[in-house]
């Protein structure tokens, strides 16, 4: 029995570590406060640091050569974006890991010249835009449409839950060129600057401090160029995205019991003979166990990706695995502290530096972004077990 | 579809012994087995020997096939997919215990028997609630009664018990050793039992072969011996998802077969979940337990997860298939009943997590392997 984990990876890791362990203090340190605040979007800091880590050709590790990356395998990738989510620094998210390998599988030569070039250095931030007002889970009745007009798309709708829409310098765009009815069928997708006239952007705050936007397209001119793969058939590159998006994800769990375990170790917990010590120690142990599986269901998708193969029942159990265990951790880890658990983050007295409240407060995006929990099952049920929808 | 891939040997034992086991068994046949005075039929046992399963990761030296861990839980595997009770887990797992402990040939004539086909049981509390005390003449041992599989049925026992004075000891001994000790007692599953009161028992110096065993190589020893029963419920959770899926196509109600509602629809893919979670554990841990690689930790996380989804299938599968999946008449009795009897075979919930935390969160001893 062999894990796709053999030496070489195991010394990949190893450069890596000692790539990002050797990086200015000052860069390392101020992204990683603004990637804790709010993960979800690059911002100042984090650009540099992305643009830091292109510069020195560690962007892009799993990109074929000819697209300047180093043409490694996906578990490399996996291994990269794992590293740096442990750091809690940013690993280009889902411009390097979504939008820059679905270009590769159905972006046209010119598109790809475009644009693999520029995410590979850190120079684009791409923002989603699928989700609309009356368009979540049932993203295939989006209503926001593109009309051609010789050369150009005209496109007028609203867009919700488009996040980094303000920090972004690209909208990678969901609009319906068919009827309503087509459903899926009558959907086209589109790369459009998002400084682009007619684009307006205004911001959401979550209540765990993550920033969202709304965006209208109020005849927003798009050439046809920019439109990913044949007119109506934008879905498979949007399924093709999604199922990428599900499965980058794993040690950010390992990561939150950390925060839990260092709580512990100062109030004597960690290996206390008291029962509130007890308490802790069979919840972090089941929790422990959670997060080794976690790994697991993420290194699978990476050997299915590194196979050539897509994980899409895999990568929904990923999914599901990692956000209900973040979760979990999170409030049941409050649970554990009790009374000063409910001092906010931002406090120095905010027990476990604050983040498992934070967390917390975070949380109900894990089980709904990326497609809703609930949509997973019924994916894992037809295409893992053949179950008639 | 796991994160590991198998060799072609080890494709071949898998093959081997799913084929060999779906040739005779069958719910009825499980039914027939647990009623029956022996549980087991000696001649399949015979079989099974003949096929050198029993030995199958000991070495050439003894008679073995020189084969290794993952072989051994890829047969015990196949035996939880069929809910097949036999002394077999028991006698693999003292093999692995005696192997592992075993300074040069110690073992060799108990392990010799093993190959020749010879039943093994061992005596390692789980919560580690029996102690040894060094007396003139031997062991004395002291504690509360343990259970033992097939004990009744085994030629030799297997002790791997800590001692008051220092580091653990291994011992063997034959089963007519313990006279009214050993009493028969009914399993909630198809394998068979014995309660026994060690409490007050010497062991005579000349069963004790090892001494001065220290606790982690200990503990390791018997953590790669229990990887065999996570593989085991690894295999009946698999089959039990397997099964209701099945099901869950063929029966209908409402016009439709349900599969298509929703909430079994669910039901199934959180099956899913469960049982892959707790195979890629187990292969994981397999993959990293080398002998000598004291990889402890994750040995454990994956029995704990083994019998968490084992059990956490069952109660849905039970749900899925409704009044059927409770009849005696149906296989996943059997899965039922297995699952919590494999699942407290590992001893205390609570005392589990407790030694999973240290291992994984205090002393974080699987970070090497895990690599964060
Ligand atoms: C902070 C944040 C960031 C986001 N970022 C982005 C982004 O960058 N780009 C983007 O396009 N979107 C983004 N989203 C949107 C996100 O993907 C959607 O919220 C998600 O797809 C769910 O849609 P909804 O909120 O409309 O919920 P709904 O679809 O209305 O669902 C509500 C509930 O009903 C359940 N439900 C719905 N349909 C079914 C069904 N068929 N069967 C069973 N249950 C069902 C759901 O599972 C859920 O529990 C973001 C959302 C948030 C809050």
């Amino acid at each position: 029995m062999k894990t796709v984990l053999g030496p070489d990876q195991r010394s990949f890791l190893a450069e890596l570590r000692s790539y990002l362990d050797g990086l200015d203090p000052e860069l390392v340190e101020s992204t990683r406060a603004e990637n804790i605040a709010d993960p979800m979007q690059p911002r100042e800091h984090g650009r540099r640091f992305l643009r830091q880590l292109a510069a020195d050709g560690w962007l892009g590790v799993s990109w074929p050569t000819e697209y300047g990356g180093q043409g490694r395998t996906e578990i490399e990738h996996w291994l990269f974006a794992e590293e740096l989510y442990s750091r809690r620094l940013p690993n280009g998210l889902l411009t390097l890991n979504v939008i820059g390998p679905t270009l590769m599988l159905t972006g046209t030569e010119e598109q790809k010249a475009d644009y693999l070039p520029r995410i590979i250095n850190g120079e684009l931030v791409f923002a989603i835009g699928y989700s609309e007002p009356d368009a979540g889970s049932d993203l295939a009745s989006l209503r926001t449409r593109a009309v051609r007009d010789g050369d150009e798309y005209v496109v007028n709708g609203q867009k919700l839950w488009t996040t980094g829409g303000h920090v972004a310098t690209h909208y990678w765009l969901a609009a319906r060129t068919g009827k309503q009815e087509d459903r899926h069928r009558g959907v086209s997708l589109f790369i459009v600057p998002m400084d682009a006239p007619g684009i307006t952007v205004t911001p959401i705050v979550t209540q765990g401090g993550e920033r969202t936007t709304s965006v209208y397209l109020d005849d927003v001119r798009i050439p046809a160029s920019q439109r990913i793969g044949e007119e109506n058939e934008g879905w498979a590159a949007i399924v093709c995205a999604l199922n990428f998006e599900r499965m980058f994800f794993h040690n950010e769990p390992r990561w939150e019991l950390e925060q839990l375990a260092d709580w512990a170790r100062e109030q004597g917990l960690l290996e206390g003979e008291s029962a509130d010590a007890y308490a802790l120690q069979e919840r972090m142990g089941e929790h422990a166990v959670d997060v080794e599986i976690c790994r697991l269901f993420a290194l699978r998708g990476a050997s299915m990706l590194a196979d050539g193969k897509v994980p899409v029942a895999e990568a929904s159990a990923n999914k599901i695995w990692w956000g209900e265990l973040r979760q979990r951790i999170c409030n049941t880890g409050l649970d554990l502290i009790g009374e000063e658990g409910a001092i906010a983050h931002g406090s120095p007295y905010a027990p476990a530096h604050g983040h498992l409240e934070h967390g917390l407060q975070s949380s109900p995006v894990w089980r709904f972004g990326g497609g809703t929990n609930e949509i997973q099952l019924d994916m894992i049920a037809n295409q893992g077990l053949g179950m008639p929808r | 579809m796991t994160a590991f891939t198998l060799s072609e040997e080890e494709t071949q034992v898998q093959a081997t012994a799913r084929a060999f086991l779906r040739d005779f068994v069958d719910n009825t046949y499980l039914n027939e087995q647990e009623e029956s005075p022996t549980g087991f039929e000696a001649s399949r046992w015979g079989r099974m020997r003949d096929l050198g399963w029993s030995s199958v990761h000991l070495p050439a030296r003894v008679g073995g096939a020189d084969g290794t861990l993952v072989d051994a839980a890829l047969i015990t595997r196949e035996c939880g997919r069929a809910a097949y009770a036999s002394p077999l887990l028991q006698t693999l797992r003292s093999a692995t215990v005696l192997d592992a402990i075993a300074a040069d040939k110690t073992y060799d004539d108990v392990l010799a028997g093993i190959v020749g086909g010879a039943i093994a049981t061992l005596v390692a509390p789980p919560d580690r609630t029996v102690m040894a005390e060094s007396v003139a003449d031997g062991f004395a041992l002291s504690g509360p009664p343990v259970v033992v599989e097939w004990l009744a049925q085994a030629e030799w026992v297997v002790l791997v018990l800590p001692t008051v004075e220092r580091g653990w000891l291994g011992a063997v001994v034959t089963a007519d050793s313990f006279g009214e000790r050993a009493v028969d007692v009914p399993s909630i599953d198809n394998e068979r039992m014995v309660r026994l009161d060690l409490d007050g028992m010497v062991l005579p110096s000349e069963a004790v072969r090892t001494t001065d065993l220290s606790a982690e190589d200990a503990a390791y020893a018997l953590a790669r011996a229990d990887l065999l029963r996570a593989s085991a419920m690894v295999g009946g959770a698999q089959d039990v998802v397997e099964r209701s899926a099945t099901y869950a196509l063929e029966r209908h109600q409402f016009g439709q077969p349900l599969g298509k509602f929703q909430a079994v629809r669910h039901h199934l893919a959180r099956m899913v979940i469960a049982a892959d979670g707790a195979q890629l554990l187990c292969d994981d841990a397999l993959n990293r337990a080398l002998p000598g690689a004291q990889e402890t930790a994750v040995a454990r996380a994956a029995l704990f997860a083994a019998g968490r989804s084992y059990m956490d299938v069952v109660l849905t599968a039970a749900q899925v298939h409704g009044g059927v999946g409770t009849t005696v008449e149906h296989v996943l009795h059997h899965h039922f009943r297995r699952a919590k009897a494999m699942q407290l075979r590992s001893g205390r919930r609570s005392s589990r997590l407790r030694e999973l935390h240290q291992g994984l969160v205090v002393r974080r001893e699987a970070v090497e392997g895990s690599l964060w």
